[in-house]
């Protein structure tokens, strides 16, 4: 008979402990996020994998010498490098990019062509906004129009 | 000051002067019957908002807060959607009793609705049983809750509605002691006398022991009957899918929702009516504290019963949206246990606190 | 526990050098004479059953391990006659965890298990022709044209078994797997307790299971299968996609093997931060299997919060790794870059937090009367059932089966930490329940040790341009969130493996929601099945 108002008790107890914590929670601030108000004040991770992109320097060249290592790492054929072969001023003939083809809709953001490409020519921006209308608008032409191969510039040793 | 009692006697004077008694009778009856409709819809509505936004503040959430300002109009829109809804009907149902079920679930919170006591003279029926009328017609309730999930032909419901029946009809039991053993305080089933009977003193300070137990197995038994968590078995989400409830759509699940929620708001005016004084404000019985009772006396009844309610309902969301749910063995148990020995015990026990104080 | 060499010679067979773990041959018509025999001197626990095609015939590999002797691992090999006659006795009668591997291995292989029980698809529809794992097997979608009419309930629970006739022709009976009149509940797949498209179907009696019968395959991808026609690198992606909750332990897993094979020193630094990672993983798992369970017992709030400290720690992963559930921060070798700046800050500040989280969970949730009856006198799992189930981690661990791998085998460098297996004996739900809760005390204990003194011997190992496996057999086992997680790669020298199997978790705690529910209700059915904390994407594969 003790046992059974003493476990009466000490369960009443402890239903009032449980209803003290979601109590302190209710006053807490919220930690919901009220995305499209936020947009723009909410920092991002600077690695975090939203999208692939090209970047391109002020004159509209990119670093991207259509090599196709990053196509050939892609596990799921995101990747398609069209290249086109170019004549250059000394009458020699190079192989260069004509277009860069990326398809967001089968890309599983693994980094593979990031981590592997090596002119760095490519890399991610944290945009995670990819909704469209079309599937068709999901294949995106990452290098713009009419750019470039940047050219190294020699780098000029100082002389002694 | 204008009590709503000396209103509504001004208006059947009126009426009744200028029109014949069954036409007069008739214009009342639309009247009040299409007043207490809307404040049933509109107390749902409040209910599903107030609900939402306190559930979130407990969850770390800030709650629908999209349509109107701070979310207000939310259920106002969800109203509106839930209208427009299609009502799916759905092959080898037993369609009559699919159909009626709905009806009688809200029929049973409605009638019980109509019996409270809003305020000094704001009451619609007032009879000499009206406790027990409460008691009887919230019973209604369990019948619809059968029906739809029988008729469903659906395992899940029916799985809901077999619950459903074994909990209310069982707290059902431990809810009527506890109201008698009030009743056993007051003298009255009638609802006013038992409202008057608190003028100097609420129930639960005149006989401050056995009042706080039956108040609290009320509110324990009261909110089993209300389906919701802890007790939310008939439902139980990540069981049952939504339990007896599963097939209906469309306003045939609105009249459901709308029911389970005025039942909630009928289980906390009854208990603010019965244990914590209706309308009365609240008095000290005592010659020193005149400047406060008449203070508390200014503020309207309406006011008071609609705050005490509401803190209740604020009680039973906090409760709902902090403790796991049941299961069927452990919620039996609790009821014949544990709420039935401790309420009969109770009612002995108010019954010699008549007879000694 | 015999030394294992006097094991294998007193079955009769022989060692086959070479190998990483003891290995034995056996013939298909003395395997179930060794099997007994191994199951006798200790070999107790089925770990892991992997179907193989080796061209000229099927083979099958078991591994075994055993309670009493913690660290005996020993691998037995069965080859089938040929091609065609591909039979091999069934062992489900002596290590319980079979039943299911045997039915995997016969839908992908078409491996005919003599005397097995329930031979059904486990996988793929029960019409489904052809054997997919097969070399030979032809991929043409006309074969198998996508389905217009559902799969018909007399299928679903035709359970067919093989057994050999006087001639020794192979002869099929059937058998029902439910009355006529038992009342079957369907829960799943699409359900809000099943935690993903797991099927269901319940034979209840009122409130009381019967019996449960779990279909799978509603989220199978045949990730085994393409990665034999991926790179080592391209794999890695994949496994996170296995048991996304643990993805970076499923990562780790997937590294370390592919380092084993090729003889890799891993730098010291990315040893620590892949164990924070690891450990990290486990907290966000485990809370979320704690907000799960509380939220299948009818406490939503309490998964709220579970949800809102995980977040923390996808904050954390999404600053160094760039990913939040699918972090791809391991590579082969080491780490994807270095750790950001701001990675150890982070984490400093998320152990107290955490610390006094878990504080808050207790009063909320374990002292409460209401979960504590639920979760009490509940769903006892034995010590030997756990491990005839082969059921590890935290479930195995809270049956008193001392069954973490990171104290077993310890790599990456768990060997020099200082952490505690948490092991209850009872095996009931509040157990794993509690266990949960105490690994993340646990976890938290281990990323402590670390966080404060990384070493300083850079973040990658160089790694060739193209990885070639050489050729052999590889297994490694981790300890991930759900129990133990083996990576077998079968690699002919190629770029590519010739065969991977994953060792998956879930199916083993699946396979134990029978014997736990049988005469529960389906209240209960809804919160064992969230104690054992399963993820369905593990176990389909």
């Amino acid at each position: 008979m003790i046992q059974y108002f003493k476990d009466l008790f000490s369960g009443i107890w402890n239903l009032l402990q449980g209803m003290r914590i979601t109590m302190i929670n209710f006053i807490r601030k919220p930690i919901t996020e009220q995305y499209p108000e936020n947009r723009g004040v909410k920092v991002y991770a600077e690695r975090f994998r939203g999208e692939l992109k090209m970047p391109h320097n002020d004159a509209n060249e990119h670093k991207c010498t259509a090599c196709g290592i990053c196509q050939m790492n892609c596990p799921n054929g995101t990747i398609k490098v069209i290249s086109k072969q170019i004549t250059l001023e000394d009458g020699k003939t190079k192989k260069a990019l004509d277009k860069y083809l990326y398809d967001l809709g089968t890309c599983t953001f693994c980094g593979l062509c990031t981590m592997n490409c090596p002119q760095k020519a490519i890399t991610w921006s944290n945009n995670f906004e990819h909704s469209v209308f079309r599937r068709e608008t999901l294949v995106k032409q990452l290098n713009n129009e009419g750019s470039q191969l940047e050219v190294k510039k020699a780098v000029v040793t100082p002389q002694q | 000051m204008i009590t709503f009692g000396e209103i509504i006697n001004n208006v059947h004077q009126g009426l009744t002067d200028a029109l014949p008694a069954w036409l007069a009778a008739t214009i009342e009856y639309v009247i009040i019957g299409a007043g207490f409709l809307g404040l049933y819809c509109v107390l749902a509505l409040i209910l599903i908002l107030l609900e939402r936004k306190i559930c979130a503040r407990f969850q770390c959430r800030i709650g629908p807060n999209r349509v109107g300002p701070w979310g207000l109009f939310q259920s106002v829109a969800d109203m509106v959607k839930i209208l427009l809804k299609e009502i799916i009907s759905i092959n080898n149902t037993d369609k009559v009793l699919f159909k009626t079920a709905m009806f009688l679930a809200i029929a049973g919170s409605f009638c019980t609705f109509g019996a409270l006591q809003f305020g000094d003279g704001l009451a619609c029926i007032d009879f000499n049983v009206g406790l027990f009328y409460i008691l009887a017609i919230s019973s209604l309730g369990v019948v619809g809750i059968l029906l739809a999930g029988w008729s469903s032909n659906n395992k899940y419901t029916l799985i809901g509605a077999m619950r459903s029946g074994a909990q209310l009809i069982s707290y059902e039991l431990s809810a009527g002691i506890a109201i008698m053993t009030m009743v056993v305080l007051a003298g009255s089933l009638n609802i006013s006398d038992i409202i008057a009977g608190q003028s100097k003193a609420w129930f639960i300070f005149q006989a401050p022991i056995p009042a706080l137990i039956a108040f609290i197995i009320y509110l324990i038994a009261g909110h089993a009957e209300t389906n919701r968590g802890p007790f939310d078995l008939p439902e139980a989400e990540s069981e049952l899918t939504a339990g007896y409830h599963t097939e209906y759509s469309g306003i045939q699940f609105g009249f459901f929702y709308l029911a389970e929620y005025l039942n909630m708001f009928i289980i906390a005016g009854v208990a603010a009516t019965v244990f914590l004084g209706g309308w009365q404000p609240f008095q000290i019985n005592a010659e020193w504290a005149e400047g406060f009772n008449s203070v508390m006396a200014y503020i309207p009844s309406w006011i008071w019963f609609m705050g005490k309610t509401f803190a209740l309902v604020l009680l039973s969301l906090w409760v709902r949206w902090t403790f796991p749910r049941l299961r069927i063995d452990q919620l039996l148990k609790l009821e014949w246990k544990i709420l039935m020995p401790i309420s009969l015990v109770n009612l002995l026990i108010m019954a010699g606190w008549v007879l000694i104080f | 526990m015999k030394k294992i060499q006097e094991i294998i010679s007193a079955v009769g067979a022989s060692n086959i050098e070479g190998q990483q773990y003891p290995t034995i041959c056996v013939e298909p018509n003395q395997l179930r004479k060794t099997a007994e025999q191994l199951k006798k001197e200790g070999f107790d626990v089925l770990l892991n059953l992997t179907g193989m095609d080796y061209n000229e015939c099927f083979g099958v590999i078991y591994h075994l391990t055993s309670t009493a002797n913690k660290n005996a691992m020993l691998v037995v090999k069965v080859n089938t006659a040929s091609r065609e006659d591909a039979t091999i006795p069934t062992v489900s009668d002596i290590w319980q965890s079979a039943n299911l591997y045997e039915r995997e291995a016969y839908d992908f292989f078409g491996i005919q298990f003599i005397n097995h029980p329930d031979l059904r698809r486990l996988f793929l529809r029960q019409d489904w022709k052809g054997f997919p794992f097969r070399k030979d097997y032809d991929a043409d979608p006309k074969l198998n044209p996508v389905p217009l009419v559902n799969q018909t309930v007399e299928d679903m629970e035709n359970m067919p078994s093989l057994r050999f006739d006087k001639d020794g022709k192979v002869i099929t009976d059937h058998k029902g797997l439910f009355d006529k009149n038992e009342y079957v509940v369907n829960i799943g797949p699409q359900h809000p307790a099943t935690h993903g498209v797991l099927h269901l179907r319940v034979s209840l009696d009122g409130e009381i299971i019967n019996k449960v019968d779990p279909n799978f395959g509603y989220i199978h991808r045949g990730i085994e299968k393409m990665c034999e026609s991926k790179t080592y690198p391209q794999i890695l992606q994949l496994t996170e996609r296995l048991d996304y909750l643990s993805g970076t332990i499923n990562r780790h897993a997937f590294c370390l093997c592919v380092e084993k094979a090729l003889g890799l020193e891993v730098p010291k630094r990315a040893q620590a931060v892949r164990i924070i990672f690891d450990e990290l993983t486990r907290i966000a798992s485990h809370l979320l299997g704690w907000g799960c369970m509380c939220m299948d017992m009818g406490s939503i709030t309490a998964f709220i919060y579970g949800m809102r400290d995980r977040e923390k720690i996808m904050d954390i992963f999404e600053e160094t790794g760039g990913g939040r559930l699918m972090v791809g921060y391991n590579v082969i070798g080491g780490l994807a870059n270095e750790v950001s700046p701001k990675f150890v800050d982070q984490v400093k500040e998320f152990i107290p937090y955490m610390r006094k989280m878990i504080k808050e969970y207790h009063i909320l949730f374990t002292n409460n009367p209401i979960a504590k009856g639920r979760m009490e006198n509940i769903g006892f799992l034995t010590k030997e059932a756990a491990a005839s189930l082969g059921v590890t981690g935290p479930t195995g661990r809270a049956s008193g089966w001392s069954c973490d791998v990171r104290k077993i085998e310890p790599y990456a460098g768990y060997d020099q930490l200082n952490f505690e297996e948490v092991l209850r004996s009872e095996g009931g739900t509040f157990d794993r329940y509690l266990i949960r809760l105490d690994e993340i005390e646990q976890s938290l204990r281990i990323i402590e040790q670390l966080i404060d003194n990384l070493p300083d011997d850079g973040f990658k190992a160089k790694t060739p341009a193209i990885i070639k496996l050489p050729e052999g057999e590889y297994y490694q086992r981790v300890e991930n969130a759900r129990g133990d997680f083996g990576v077998y790669i079968n690699s002919k020298g190629d770029k590519n493996p010739y065969r991977v199997k994953f060792r998956s978790p879930c199916m083993t705690l699946i396979s134990a929601l029978d014997p736990l529910c049988r005469n529960e209700k389906i209240a209960d059915l809804i919160m064992i099945g969230a104690s054992l904390d399963y993820v369905i994407p593990c176990a389909d594969r």
